[in-house]
């Protein structure tokens, strides 16, 4: 029951943490998904239908920057929609954690 | 799994989206491959880490048809946005489809006698002049009209409907997706 709990919450701030790591600086898929895996233990897979999702809303946008190792990466970039999206989220966010810790504390 | 079991499963599960789609997407996990090498990680733990090529599939096609849906509101997005509802296991079929079926059926049965109130309509337009009707061959010819442009009326409201109850199927199958989701994950 509480793994449920656990994978509920995780998918729900999911796009909220991409959200976040593309405001501190352009990433490609691979490496969002691996920050993502190391840091909230998500599955890797999740991450395209994800980015695809935000593309199409207009929350991120791409381009190609050519590696070394291999063919050029397609990174992604914040439009300022997406900019603006996660501020309020964040905000959002910031309110509904403070509103539960209060309740947590008052039931301790 | 190895890279090409996962690309070719993932291949076969996006059958039937547009090829630039399909292309895209086989582009964005080869990538990860290339990725994760170059990273030390054997296929198999890349394969690992991405999940069941079969299911993030179905996400994707999901999405896909969802999306259609939303921009283009015709007959053929909509059959497609509910396949892929249903494909994806997001409609409780057995709660659902009897509800469902039901309303189905009662807007095909108004589509038919729109239809039929429609044709009724045309032939007591065209039958005027020549079956000497009671009030002549003019009120004959106005109730035809009339009747014509009040199934035209009514056919208008049947399409409004169609459209509104389609996206309360789709509004319903996301939010249930959504709280379905976490589930499938556990069990695989």
């Amino acid at each position: 029951m509480s793994e449920a709990i656990e994978i509920q919450l995780k998918k729900g701030v999911l796009a909220l943490c991409v959200l976040a790591l593309l405001s501190r600086a352009d990433s490609y898929a691979y490496e969002i998904a691996s920050q993502l895996a190391k840091d909230i233990d998500m599955g890797e897979g999740t991450i395209y239908p994800l980015m695809r999702r935000m593309q199409s809303d207009g929350l991120v946008e791409t381009y190609l920057v050519e590696s070394q190792s291999g063919p050029p990466r397609k990174y992604y970039r914040l439009t300022p929609v997406g900019r603006a999206s996660f501020t309020q989220q964040k905000t959002e966010w910031a309110a509904f954690t403070k509103a539960v810790d209060d309740i947590l504390g008052a039931a301790a | 799994m190895t890279r090409n079991e996962f690309m070719t499963r993932l291949r076969r599960g996006l059958a039937g989206l547009p090829a630039v789609t399909i292309a895209d997407i086989v582009a964005d996990h080869e990538a990860h491959f290339a990725e994760a090498a170059a990273d030390g990680r054997t296929e198999a733990e890349a394969a690992a880490a991405l999940g069941d090529p079969d299911r993030l599939a179905r996400e994707l096609r999901a999405d896909a048809g969802l999306r259609r849906w939303e921009e283009t509101k015709n007959p053929s997005a909509a059959g497609a946005a509910i396949v892929a509802l249903i494909g994806l296991g997001a409609i409780d079929i057995m709660f659902l489809l009897p509800l469902l079926m039901g309303v189905l059926a009662t807007l095909f049965g108004f589509l038919v006698a729109v239809v039929a109130l429609f044709v009724s309509g045309g032939l007591v337009f065209a039958m005027g002049p020549l079956a000497a009707p009671p009030g002549g061959p003019m009120t004959a010819f106005l109730a035809g009209v009339g009747l014509m442009a009040g199934a035209t009326f009514l056919g208008a409201l049947l399409t409004l409907a169609t459209v509104g109850l389609v996206n309360v199927v789709v509004w319903y199958g996301r939010l249930h997706f959504r709280l379905l989701k976490p589930a499938i994950d556990n069990q695989g």
